[in-house]
């Protein structure tokens, strides 16, 4: 019985992580409806900063996301004024082309300039762990866990009830009324962008204490966040949060009880089961809903 | 004043065409191992082990006078280093390919050298496959995954066993790999091997090299409660494995297979909780010596031309196979013809103990030399010593609690 129990723990936990690292792209993809397949390299660049601060100044991993946050919210205003912004009006396959390069313009950056190295940050918590009843919970997984719950509540209100986040909704389902109800459209993109980068700086920062850092880490990382932003529906942030534990548990459960090497194609073939019958996600708004915006 | 400057000019004029002259021509190879992509790190060092190997060899006067140059390609991902096998081949024309680190990509790029009959030479991929398909122009300087496992059973049968106080046949062992040509092949070896001496295998569990998360393979491990779990791993899971056993209390030590737990990177990131880790791999620097003559003048290179300490013992194999192929192109004075490579190869026999890995060469009817031995290394303080077997070792095994 324990056994059970401690996988499902570790399932929800490994989940936290992986809504953690989703959040950012469900305000870039979900909501503003900008495909952006460099979403792994910006938590691959977030977790080489926390390395670097703390090998460099002994920075504490945690302390060290007060620096990183501005500093990515800037690199990400930047990369939608460089990247984004001319091609805003063009179709999604662009997006994708010219984010596809970015990724693998910074992966190859990051291998010249810090080499294939797999860095690890080693803190005095790296590998501590609470016990309750046996049950084993690891305690910067718990942390990362507890960072998606705190994103995700902020901007869920911050979309529901803020000025800038009432306008970049309405911006996804007319543009052109927004601007006509007076929203600075490139404005309001260029904020996205950087909250989104900021917030998927935060899950590389919380990462560091657990895993190690190299030039495709964040590789896998992009894929995972778009199933989980797509499989809780676009926009949605309770969406994100639950679709994450959702594949961190059959992750978990599918790995320990089938094989390990065969917990990826159980998720993906409930990905697939889900979007069959509910195209919008577990969370979406309503039939059709997954389109607006990216047509 | 005005003479000294024209001495000096014509000096520097000599120099360059003495320089330039030094070899009328050259011999090229190409170099096929991953350089970017998830494999970068390792397959970096082991092309630096064939660079050290080629500047040594050029300075002591190249092959028949002819200076080796490297055509280097990447083979970052499998379906990459079979277009760079192609590309090498059909628009560099190189008559000979040295790699590649990585069975899957040696597997694939060897494959195409085979088809159109350009020898291929690997220094470090482990896969058994490879030199099993009858090629006539593939071989291997470097041991194979039954090498590897044949130490871990015999490291199990010859001193494990009895610091646990059990008979072989009572330990229990579990078998933790990544699931691409390399873990797969360790894993089968392993099985065969640990059935014939007795030892049981109680569970056996694949995963990918790229999870970020292992603690599914962790809990698999701790219900089949092995007394040693064998590891198979790429740099990134080693960690990642060894930190989550850790963290989700697995009582059975960790014995490495090679790649990952070697890494620096491995012992900096578990700190105080690699000492003890065990590993099979290919010779490393802290070995005794006089089993492993020249690994010093290979160190003192390494240092000067890269300005840091090798990352592994990736490119020492690399620099001891690459040594072996200018061996056997130095017999055949330069010929590429595979019947000439063929038959200088078959004649080498160098004993073991005699070069850099502490290695011998000789090949077998498949191309794989069957005098290359990996050695036990274990992790103690931060260090990377080597401690079976005892010809090669420098401390004694320890066994942690």
């Amino acid at each position: 019985m324990d056994l059970y129990i401690q996988v499902l723990v570790s399932g929800l936990l490994l989940g936290g992580v992986y809504a953690l690292i989703s959040v950012g792209l469900n305000l870039i993809f979900g909501v503003v409806r900008i495909i952006n397949f460099a979403h792994g390299e910006m938590v691959m660049i977030a977790m080489y900063l926390t390395f670097w601060l703390h090998h460099f100044s002994k920075l504490d991993p945690y302390v060290s996301a007060i620096v990183i946050m501005p500093v990515m919210f800037i690199f990400g205003i930047v990369f939608q004024r460089i990247v984004v912004q001319p091609i805003l009006a063009t179709s999604a396959t662009m997006k994708i082309f010219a984010t596809v390069g970015v990724s693998l313009l910074l992966q190859n950056l990051a291998l010249i300039a810090w080499k294939g190295d797999f860095r690890t940050v080693q803190t005095s918590y790296s590998m501590s762990s609470l016990e309750v009843f046996d049950i084993i919970v690891s305690i910067p997984r718990l942390v990362a866990f507890s960072a998606a719950l705190l994103s995700i509540i902020v901007l869920y209100y911050f979309l529901k009830y803020t000025y800038v986040g009432k306008a970049l909704r309405a911006i996804v389902e007319d543009h052109a009324v927004a601007r006509l109800m007076g929203v600075n459209v490139e404005k309001h993109y260029i904020l996205a962008f950087g909250m989104g980068t900021m917030f998927t700086a935060l899950g590389g920062v919380l990462l560091m204490p657990f895993s190690s850092v190299y030039p495709t880490v964040g590789v896998t990382f992009t894929l995972l966040a778009f199933v989980v932003v797509v499989l809780g529906g676009l926009g949605s942030m309770s969406g994100t949060f639950f679709a994450g534990l959702f594949i961190g548990v059959v992750e978990s459960i599918g790995g320990t009880f089938v094989s390990p090497a065969l917990k990826e194609a159980i998720y993906f073939a409930i990905f697939v089961l889900v979007l069959l019958v509910r195209p919008q996600g577990l969370f979406g708004k309503g039939k059709g809903s997954e389109e607006v915006g990216l047509k | 004043m005005k003479k000294a400057a024209v001495t000096l000019v014509l000096c520097g004029a000599l120099a360059i065409v003495f320089s330039a002259a030094g070899f009328a021509e050259t011999l090229q190879i190409g170099a096929l191992y991953p350089i970017s992509g998830s494999l970068a790190l390792l397959g970096e060092e082991s092309l630096r082990g064939a660079e050290i190997a080629r500047l040594e060899r050029n300075k002591a006067g190249g092959i028949a006078g002819r200076e080796i140059v490297f055509e280097k390609a990447d083979g970052s991902t499998v379906a990459a280093a079979r277009s760079e096998a192609e590309r090498l081949i059909e628009q560099k024309k190189v008559p000979i390919i040295i790699g590649s680190y990585s069975s899957s990509r040696c597997m694939a790029a060897s494959e195409v050298a085979a088809r159109k009959e350009i020898p291929y030479f690997e220094l470090g991929a482990i896969a058994n496959a490879i030199t099993g398909r009858g090629y006539k122009t593939m071989w291997r300087t470097n041991p194979t995954a039954q090498d590897f496992s044949k130490s871990q059973v015999a490291f199990i049968t010859d001193w494990l066993a009895s610091q646990m106080g059990k008979q072989p046949s009572e330990m229990k062992v579990s078998i933790a790999h990544e699931d691409s040509d390399y873990g797969t092949s360790v894993a089968e070896s392993f099985s065969t091997l640990a059935k014939e001496s007795g030892i049981q295998v109680v569970s056996v569990e694949p995963y990918s090299a790229n999870a970020t998360d292992l603690s599914s393979v962790i809990f698999r491990l701790r219900k089949a409660e092995p007394d040693i779990v064998i590891a198979v791993s790429y740099a990134q899971d080693a960690i990642l494995m060894a930190r989550q056993a850790y963290e989700l209390k697995l009582k059975a030590p960790l014995m490495g297979t090679g790649g990952g737990h070697s890494l620096q990177s491995f012992a900096d990131a578990l700190g105080a909780q690699a000492d003890g880790v065990l590993n099979v791999d290919f010779t490393q620097y802290a070995v005794n010596t006089s089993f492993t003559p020249g690994l010093e003048e290979f160190l003192a290179l390494y240092k000067a031309t890269f300005q840091e300490n090798p990352r592994s013992g990736h490119s020492l194999a690399n620099y001891m196979g690459a040594s072996v192929v200018f061996d056997i192109l130095g017999k055949t004075g330069g010929s590429m013809n595979p019947e000439d490579l063929r038959k200088a190869a078959m004649s080498l026999d160098i004993p073991a103990g005699t070069t850099a890995t502490g290695w011998g060469v000789k090949f077998d009817a498949n191309g794989q030399n069957v005098r290359a031995v990996p050695l036990v290394t274990q992790w103690r303080d931060g260090k990377l010593v080597t401690v079976w077997p005892q010809d090669a070792a420098v401390m004694d095994p320890i066994l942690k609690e």
